[in-house]
Formats: structure tokens, sequence, C-alpha cells
């Protein structure tokens, strides 16, 4: 190792773990200045946890609001020590962090709910973000209600999630400024949909769930109601109102751009 | 490298020109066009497929840009990331900037990234390896690259040359520019208790393309390059300094924390005006507010407070 990549190498070390090197500071800086060897790295070292830690914030908005802050910091600490940022993009933080908490959950030996609930408000929550960035259908055309149903495909800036809590329903109350209660246990599903660069979320049931989910596996119209029919034991006429009646979801949701049309 | 330098004497002096942030977009495309040119930082636009991209196509259409790399980690002894590079380049085909700069810096190594500025010993090895990566980096780019001094906290034992020394010696080797942070100058010299005069004296100035204003924030025994109040009346005296030698490089405030309007942003750029005329004597600036724990270049600004959004129930 070269000079230069062993004090990289240590003064990195130094930063994603503050009490691993002791001696770091005196070996590697000049005791003059201001500061002194140890006081210069110490201003590395907490900006390097208050730069991310103000970045999780922002792509973690409801679940530091859930945790509250010091607690969430908490967790932030831990996560960037095992799991120090790998991108150049500062997008990327969150990423692992939801797996992150599922594998150093506070509560191993016997499940707690509120721990279930933080962990997929931080998947909803990465997911919701990514949106903001995903490639979209900005400036190109989408279906419309006189496309064919054998030509609707889901568009590109689309997602589909499902959780144990109503976790969408608390992340809009805490983006609304409110001071929501944590929730009860109720499975939900999620499609995340974006247009003219604002994000939509949308509730869904579980057979709409699974249809948008074979449709962004690559099925058509047509195989995912007949998916919907077999999976459901509906009657396919029945699958088909649900699809097309007044209160079907193809209206609304090529209202709300799920879809472009294949070869448009 | 007498290519690069050619490209470095082409590059267009552009006046005065602002750090392009998230809160002022709808601001700066709305109404009528300023005189004016933007510094985007370039990884919150080279990886987007959503508005930040859309965004900064609208701006390169109406103004000067430049691209302000802080990933690059041109200093690192990891590999060059070469995928980074090729989204850079896609951007700056895209949006054609006046130039593309960096820092002097490392950012991590064994694959992480730190997302801080951190500093290099500077040595003649140091200077070596940095010298081959700029050579490497101009022609993925094929451009000159342009790198900053940043702020520092530290000196490293091993160093034997002083940052302007260094400098001279890179651009010398490579025919790269150089951007010049006169609130950097400023923080690094104030911490190490050295003279920022004698650091300006012995910068290599004919080689500036750009200069950065900033404000930071005095804790008394250090300070901190906060970017988030105005430039300090020091500074503004650096700058005046550091603007004639350079004969009158482009200039930039930076500002990435407790960020004002629009309006307030310009307000500040604006006060620059004074010093390049020479005619002003120092502000007398009003204490900058405290925003209490200081942090060393701020990336917070970088991430958007997520998107306008609508939640509807379709179930």
């Amino acid at each position: 190792m070269t000079a230069l990549a062993g004090a990289q190498d240590r003064m990195h070390a130094a930063l994603i773990d503050p009490l691993a090197d002791p001696d770091a500071a005196q070996a590697l800086f000049a005791t003059g200045g201001r500061l002194g060897a140890a006081g210069g790295l110490a201003v590395y070292q907490r900006g390097y946890f208050l730069r991310i830690a103000a970045c999780m914030r922002e792509q973690f908005p409801a679940l530091c609001h859930a945790l509250g802050r010091a607690l969430f910091d908490d967790f932030v600490a831990d996560y960037i020590r095992d799991c120090p940022p790998e991108r150049h993009t500062l997008y990327d933080l969150g990423r692992r962090f939801p797996d992150w908490m599922e594998a150093n959950r506070p509560d191993p030996q016997v499940r707690e709910a509120w721990v279930d609930f933080m962990i997929d408000l931080a998947r909803f929550e990465y997911s919701a973000f990514l949106m903001f960035d995903a490639e979209g259908n900005e400036g190109r055309p989408f279906a419309t209600f006189d496309t064919d149903d054998t030509a609707l495909r889901l568009q590109p800036a689309f997602a589909l999630g499902s959780y144990r809590f109503p976790v969408a329903g608390y992340y809009h109350a805490v983006r609304r400024s409110e001071a929501p209660t944590l929730p009860l246990p109720a499975p939900c599903h999620i499609a995340l949909v974006r247009s003219d660069y604002v994000t939509r979320t949308v509730s869904l049931s579980e057979p709409q769930h699974d249809f948008l989910a074979a449709m962004l596996a690559g099925s058509g119209v047509e195989a995912a109601l007949a998916n919907i029919s077999a999976s459901y034991g509906l009657d396919p006429g029945e699958v088909e109102r649900m699809w097309r009646g007044t209160q079907g979801s193809r209206e609304r949701w090529i209202e709300w751009r799920f879809f472009v049309a294949a070869n448009s | 490298m007498a290519a690069a330098e050619d490209a470095l004497a082409g590059l267009p002096r552009l006046g005065l020109g602002l750090g392009l942030r998230n809160v002022h977009f709808d601001a700066i495309l709305s109404g009528e066009r300023r005189d004016l040119w933007f510094e985007a930082i370039s990884e919150n636009f080279m990886d987007s497929g959503g508005r930040p991209r859309a965004i900064i196509r609208a701006v390169a259409d109406r103004y000067p840009i430049v691209l302000h790399g802080v990933s690059l980690s041109i200093g690192s002894t990891d590999p060059l990331d070469r995928a980074y590079l090729a989204s850079l380049k896609r951007l700056a085909d895209e949006v054609r900037p006046a130039w593309i700069s960096d820092h002097l810096c490392w950012t991590g190594v064994n694959g992480h990234n730190s997302h801080d500025l951190l500093p290099m010993p500077l040595t003649e090895e140091s200077l070596a390896h940095v010298v081959a990566r700029v050579h490497q980096v101009q022609d993925i780019l094929e451009r000159p690259l342009i790198l900053e001094n940043p702020s520092s906290y530290v000196r490293f034992v091993q160093s034997t040359m002083e940052e302007p020394a260094f400098l001279r010696a890179l651009t010398d080797q490579t025919g790269c520019g150089l951007l010049l942070d006169v609130n950097n100058v400023y923080v690094s010299c104030f911490n190490a208790g050295t003279d920022p005069l004698a650091y300006l004296a012995a910068f290599p100035c004919d080689r500036v393309v750009q200069m950065h204003l900033a404000g930071h924030q005095d804790y008394g025994t250090h300070v901190i390059d906060t970017h988030d109040c105005p430039v300090r009346a020091e500074v503004w005296e650096l700058f005046r300094i550091a603007w004639a030698r350079t004969g009158g490089a482009s200039t930039l405030l930076e500002w990435d924390d407790h960020i004002p309007d629009f309006d307030g942003c310009l307000a500040e750029l604006h006060k620059a005006e004074r010093y390049m005329a020479g005619t002003a004597a120092p502000l007398e600036a009003a204490e900058p507010a405290n925003h209490g724990e200081g942090v060393s270049n701020p990336v917070g600004f970088i991430i958007p407070r997520a998107m306008d959004s609508v939640m509807e129930d379709a179930a």
C-alpha cells in the first residue's frame, strides 16, 4: 500500500468509526493550527454523520416523525457505520436502510408490531423517494380512454408495494404537517405513479394489485384479467365489470396516467 | 496538454452567477431572462430521469451553465469511476456547460463515498497520482477539467508542499484550470493559522477560470465552511484582491443551507460588483445568524424535500 493509500484508508476508517482508532489523528495530521490534529479530524467525523443524517431525514421524513429525530439519528448512525455510503449519488443513501432495519430490529426474540410498522414505512418512503427522479413519461403521450386494451402498457414511473400497515396514509399525514398516531396493522397495497412530475399514491385492493403486478411482469390486460379470475375464483364477467364497469378501474387508471399506449 | 491549455484560454468570462438550487427552480424559469449564469451540482442531475433533468435542460436553454461535481474523487486511490464519468459526459453533451469542475480532494476509498470533500496529503506522490488521473478525466470528458481548492481543517504530517504550489504544478503538468474559492482560502488559512494573503500571492491566478464566494460560520476557535450565511467582510476583501489578479474570472455565489429566496441570493451576489469596480470599502457585514451545529460542505440541499404528491383511493 502506498503512503497516499495508507493515509486515505486510515482517515476514512476514522470517519466511519470514530472510536475504532484513537491514534489516527496524531498519526495522520500535524498538531499545529487552531484545531490541532484531533480537533481537525473531529470536524470531518462530525460533518460525516451530520451531513448524511440530514439527507436521510429528507429521504425518510415520515419515519423520522414516527421515531422522533433523536432515535432516527441513532438508527442512522448505526446504519452508516454498518453500511457506509457506496454510490456517488446521495439519492442512494437510503437504499439499504429498510433491510438493515429488518436485520437489526430491536425485538429479535418477540416481534413487536411497531417495529414492523417502522420497517414498512421505511420501505414505502424509499419507494416514494425513488419515484421523484425515476425515468418517466413526461413529454410523451399517455394512453387515452380510446386506447385498445391490447395496447395498454404500464408507464415507466410506476411501482407497486404491499405492506402490513396503512403506511401511505401515515406518510401523507406527515407531509400535510399533521401529527398522526401510529396505525394499527391492516394489510395495504399501493401503486405509485408519476405524471407531470407529481407522484400519485393509489390504494389498491388485493386483486387490483395482483392485476397490476401481472402487467408489471409483462402480461397484457387480457392475460392479467384471466389471472385474477383464476386466482380469486371470480366469474370472468365479474372481472370484466371490475375492469370496465361504471365503478371499474380502467377509466380512473387511464385518467391517473397509469398507462401508455404501445407503439404510441 | 497543449490542446487542454488552448481550450482553457478559450473559456468565456461569464460575469456573475448563482448556484442552481431546487428552491429557486420556479423563480429562475419564470419572468424575464436575467444577466446571470448558473452552476449546477453535476450529481444532482446526471442520473436524473425526473424533474431535475427537465429543469437543467430548461435552464441551459436560457442561461449559460457550468457543471460542478462533488464526487469525482480525483485524489482517491480507488480506481476512477468510469460509469460516473460516462454519465457526466452524457449530461455535458446534453446541456453543453461552459466547463466542468470538481475539487482537489478525495471523497472515499475501498468502494465507499463519504460525501465529503476530504483533503489530500500534499506530496510529490499525491501530485503524480492526481496528474495521471486528471489526464484520464480530460481525455474522457474531452475538455479541460477545472479543480477547486477545498476548505480544510487538517494538514497531513506527510505533506511537503503548500496548496498553491501543488495546484500550480498540477495545472502546469495537465493544462487543467482552477476554481479559486476565496471563502475556502479564508477558512483553510484561518484554521491553519496561516496568512490568506500569502496564499493568494502564491496562487496561480493566471489559471483561474472561476471563483467561488460563500459564507462561513465563526466559532471563535475555528471557522467552518457552512455556505449558510452571507459572505463575510474578510472574504469580500480577499475577493477584491483575487478578482483583480485573475483578470476578472467568472464569479459565483454558493448558498447551500438556510437558502434565501432567489432575490435574496441575487442581492448578496451583486454586492460583488462593488469589489469588482475596486471602489468599495470593506462592507460592514452584519453578524451572520448562527444556525447551530455547522457542517462543512453541506449537501442536504441536493436532496429534494420529496415531491409534490397526491393520494387516491382506488380500492
